[in-house]
């Protein structure tokens, strides 16, 4: 069986409910006895899609603004992106664009994109409609997802399609940090939360969210500057980010 | 280490000779030979050295020459640095001050740098010296750790292999280039390979996944543990220059509290500092071991201290918006020796995979994120006026916080400072209480005015006028003989008596005296006889009209709560309770009937028996009861005298003789003291007064007229008094200087 393990970042302004999806789809799909993750901010969890294993590794990040200037270390080595905004606040949605601008900019390697608007059961305070965020997501090459984390809904289908996309992604070969593997067995290699299994969550069949049509992954990687996997550009370090968000 | 000390304990004048046996002295400095020996065995170093390429150096480093290695790096000290260095040098400590030499050393010429490969690599020989002979005791560790992995044994032996090769790949690596990041990309090049030859080398075909994981890091461990000197804060880097930078960055942002970083930690709670603390032991931890996993460890377990210790604060599993600025506080508070140093070693030589994904990784990612974050910190991020930030980045501003004066202090003051802060909870309590004690005050005080109004009302919309009952004399002295023959007649009498005085009033309430007195000739004849038996008061032609109203009044005004009450419940006497029926004051009578007249309310009552209409208004007061309770003392209030009198025994006599003598005035003394005799009995058995909604029928006008008359009332009580004369016979003698009071008081 070919397994792929991804590492997924979480992106968005404060408050607009990144943990809540991390909780809420945890919640979900570890009411099995998977063990008790430490911690919102962390953790992994394995997909079984079309015979192909994927892991992600999924990081929470601080969305503070004054974390701003540090998040490119966590984006790093990333293979997908959860962008997350709240549809009831307009501002959380402009911020969201210097996100995605951000990280076409800083990240050289292909990613899976995924604009998630939440706090879908505010549907009154509504203000950012669904067409305008999905001709943003598709501007920028990403699936375009409306959750609820309060009602836990949308939520499979935002992995779901990360997951999609990261198979299709080990498929083209074209990510250098993507790992992939022939064996299912490697995969528990780095795994501190899941390690000891070989049950994963097969994927129970969503309808709830609101799909969006995705456009093309973003793979505008020609010419890219080939590294080795291991090169310490990909390693988060300690020192300072100079391409920061406040250049452009 | 020791077994090649000991000997040095028990030394014979063998060992101090020459080690080459000439039978001149040895030295230490040289080596253990005499100068000659030395001078000559050095000669033949540098002879063999000569021949020998550059990389020769290397192969001395080289861990598996240790004989070469010993001998040459004595006497590479010896001709170099002979004073420099103590000979015998611990693993742990000449880190940093051989660094700082090492970098002098750096600049010096190309020779010297030579030595300063030589000199470290002396140290880890000595600290374990000869491997193969006497294994140190991180060897040994290395060995045991093999033995214990799960493969076969070829695989171990290419393990070793593998290890020694890297090691020597690193040493040589050392000795000819300076980039530590080609050294890193060479570490990283060789696990790579190493990861492949687990996956395919078919001598590990055999092992599990874990086993070869168990092997990948076990191989990392070892040459990171071996190479720690060499490749931790390496001289040729400015590893160490941002090391004290960042020290020095983080005692300047000393000042820094949880608040500025809005962070969910509570200071000042003890069980969140100890996790704090914990955490702080992880962190600073790090420094002291030596492979880059260990230190991953020690970052992941310092950050699981963090998040439980968040989890307690949020009361959930804790996200990243709260977790990083609790990590920043940390690394704040910690101040970790060798940050970058640290950080620098684990990113260059850790397994770069298991730092890009794992909760290693991530924990890694965010301490990077932290220590960033602080090197960048400026006013805005912590959302502070600029100015006051430079103030307290140069310590012109002294911030002093919880956290701060914990550290400082010593654990007394520590306690000093809890104890304060609960005493502060004790004192915002008791402050509570006070406060609660004030308004319950309040409270008691608008009861009493509510209370004070109500009666006043009561007092204004049904003026307490009272009317004397007036007994017939030949009532009373029928009364009083009966009652000294026969009690039961006597109270049939008395009964008798009663309602027709309580006729009398009634009828006479806007009459002359005159005119009562008619009336009462007219309805003494009345054969009605209550089922209970109440005071007998016959009506008293001589006393007729004796009014207490306008006392009661003013003692309502100035002690409203019991006084009036009181007063009321003392001159509430049956014959009101009696009369109703009679004049169908059917409100007066079911309230007085429904309420228990105390013992007390009767005697006091007695003594305006023959007020019988003041028994009407009464019944307009609530606090019959309380004054029931309280009568005596507020009797006493009412016309003090007469109280006074009740309390001494001394003063009894004479009040009795005197009430007599007054009441005789205008009555038959006989009379009087039958009365008062029989009043107790017929107290007791009758009910209090209680309130009267209704507003009496009894008017003010008359009330002025009998002022005067008050004093006679007061001392017809005291014929209860003469209870407590006999009670009071006994301490006759202790009581004397209260009766005499009394009496003053009196008059």
């Amino acid at each position: 069986m070919k397994a792929i393990e991804a590492k997924v970042v979480i992106l968005g302004s404060e408050g607009v409910g990144k943990t809540s999806i991390v909780t809420r789809y945890l919640k979900n799909v570890t009411s099995s006895d998977q063990g008790p993750t430490i911690s919102a901010s962390f953790f992994s969890c394995k997909l079984y899609l079309d015979g192909v294993k994927v892991k992600l590794q999924v990081w929470d990040t601080a969305g503070q603004e004054r974390f701003r200037a540090v998040a490119p270390m966590y984006y790093r080595n990333a293979n997908a992106a959860i962008l997350v905004f709240d549809l009831s606040q307009h501002k959380t949605y402009r911020d969201l664009k210097m996100w995605a601008q951000e990280l076409q900019r800083n990240v050289q390697d292909p990613m899976i994109l995924t604009v998630v608007g939440n706090k879908l059961d505010l549907h009154a305070t509504r203000t950012v409609s669904r067409e305008e965020a999905f001709l943003f997501a598709s501007s920028i090459g990403a699936n375009y997802m409306e959750t609820s984390a309060l009602n836990e809904q949308g939520l499979n289908q935002v992995f779901l399609r990360i997951a999609e996309g990261l198979v299709r992604l080990a498929n083209e070969n074209k990510s250098q940090t993507l790992r992939r593997y022939d064996s299912s067995n490697s995969i528990s290699a780095y795994s501190n939360v899941f390690a000891d299994d070989d049950q994963a969550f097969h994927l129970p069949s969503v309808h709830l969210g609101i799909p969006v049509e995705e456009g093309d992954v973003h793979s505008s990687d020609v010419g890219r500057l080939e590294t080795p996997s291991w090169s310490i550009d990909h390693i988060a370090h300690g020192s300072v980010e100079t391409t920061g968000w406040c250049c452009y | 280490m020791y077994s090649t000390k000991s000997p040095s304990l028990r030394i014979n004048s063998g060992d101090l000779k020459c080690r080459n046996g000439c039978g001149f002295y040895g030295n230490t400095q040289f080596d253990g030979f005499c100068s000659k020996c030395f001078r000559e065995r050095q000669q033949g170093l540098e002879r063999q050295r000569k021949q020998r390429v550059v990389a020769s150096s290397s192969t001395k480093i080289d861990p598996h020459f240790p004989r070469q290695k010993t001998s040459s790096h004595h006497s590479a000290r010896a001709a170099t640095q002979q004073h420099t260095f103590p000979p015998s040098p611990s693993r742990h400590k000449p880190h940093s001050p051989q660094r700082g030499d090492q970098q002098e050393r750096g600049t010096l010429k190309k020779n010297a740098i030579l030595s300063v490969f030589q000199k470290t690599s002396t140290q880890k020989n000595v600290g374990k010296p000869e491997r193969p002979y006497v294994p140190d005791r991180t060897e040994m560790e290395f060995i045991t750790g093999l033995k214990k992995l799960l493969i076969s044994d070829d695989a171990k032996k290419k393990l070793k292999s593998d290890i020694q090769r890297l090691d020597a790949t690193i040493r040589d690596y050392l000795a000819n280039h300076r980039s530590i990041d080609d050294l890193s990309e060479c570490v990283q090049n060789a696990y790579t390979r190493l990861s492949e030859v687990l996956g395919r080398d078919p001598r590990f075909q055999t092992a599990s996944p874990e086993a070869r994981e168990e092997c990948m890091n076990f191989f990392e461990k070892v040459v990171m543990t071996r190479n720690h000197s060499y490749l931790f804060s390496p001289c040729f880097t400015n590893d160490e220059e941002q090391d004290s930078k960042i020290q020095k960055r983080i005692r300047q942002l000393g000042w820094i509290t949880v608040k500025h970083l809005s962070c969910g930690i509570d200071e000042v709670h003890s069980a969140s500092r100890e996790l704090v603390y914990t955490a702080i032991t992880e962190l600073v931890a790090m420094d002291s071991f030596y492979s880059p996993q260990e230190k991953l460890e020690c970052i992941v377990r310092c950050c699981r201290h963090i998040f439980t210790l968040l989890k307690h604060a949020v009361g959930g599993p804790a996200s990243a918006d709260e977790f990083l600025p609790a990590l920043i506080f940390v690394v704040l508070k910690a101040n970790p020796i060798r940050l970058h140093s640290n950080i620098n070693f684990v990113t260059r030589f850790s397994n770069a995979s298991r730092l890009m994904s794992g909760e290693g990784g991530y924990c890694f990612t965010n301490l990077c994120c932290a220590i960033t974050f602080i090197e960048n910190l400026t006013a805005v991020s912590l959302s502070m006026p600029a100015d006051e930030f430079e103030a307290l980045m140069k310590g012109e501003k002294v911030y002093t916080s919880a956290w701060e004066s914990a550290l400082l202090a010593c654990e007394g003051l520590h306690l000093i400072s809890e104890n304060m802060k609960k005493m502060d909870a004790l004192k915002r309590k008791n402050e509570n209480v006070l406060k609660g004690i004030e308004c319950f005050k309040e409270d008691l005080k608008q009861l009493q005015a509510e209370i004070t109004q109500k009666i006043d009302e009561t007092l204004i919309r049904a003026p307490l006028t009272i009317l004397p009952i007036k007994t017939p004399e030949f009532l009373r002295t029928r009364a009083q003989s009966l009652i000294l023959s026969d009690a039961a007649v006597a109270e049939q009498r008395r009964n008798s008596g009663h309602f027709q005085s309580n006729i009398v009033t009634s009828l006479s309430i806007d009459r002359s005296d005159e005119g009562k007195a008619l009336a009462k000739d007219s309805t003494l004849p009345i054969p009605i006889i209550p089922a209970v038996v109440g005071t007998t008061k016959p009506t008293d032609r001589d006393k007729p009209l004796v009014d207490t109203k306008p006392e009661p009044v003013k003692e309502a005004l100035s002690t409203p709560t019991q006084s009036p009450a009181g007063r009321m419940s003392a001159s509430s006497s049956a014959d009101l309770l009696y009369s109703s029926p009679i004049f169908n004051y059917s409100p007066f009578d079911t309230n007085s009937l429904g309420d228990a007249a105390t013992p007390e309310d009767f005697l006091s009552g007695q003594m305006p028996d023959f007020t019988g209409g003041i028994t009407n208004i009464n019944y307009d007061f609530d606090l019959s009861d309380h004054s029931g309770d309280n009568s005596v003392a507020e009797d006493t209030n009412i016309t003090t005298g007469f109280n006074l009198e009740e309390f001494d025994p001394l003063i009894q006599k004479p009040s009795s003789s005197y009430l007599s003598s007054t009441e005789s005035g205008p009555d038959d003394p006989d009379r009087i003291g039958a009365v008062e005799c029989e009043k107790p009995k017929s107290l007791i058995e009758s009910d209090s007064p209680s309130e009267i909604l209704l507003p009496s029928p009894i008017k003010p006008t008359s009330a002025t007229n009998y002022k005067g008359f008050s004093n006679f009332e007061i001392p017809s009580i005291s014929c209860n008094t003469g209870d407590f004369s006999s009670l009071n016979s006994c301490e006759m003698a202790t009581e004397c200087l209260e009766g005499s009071e009394g009496v003053a008081d009196k008059k």
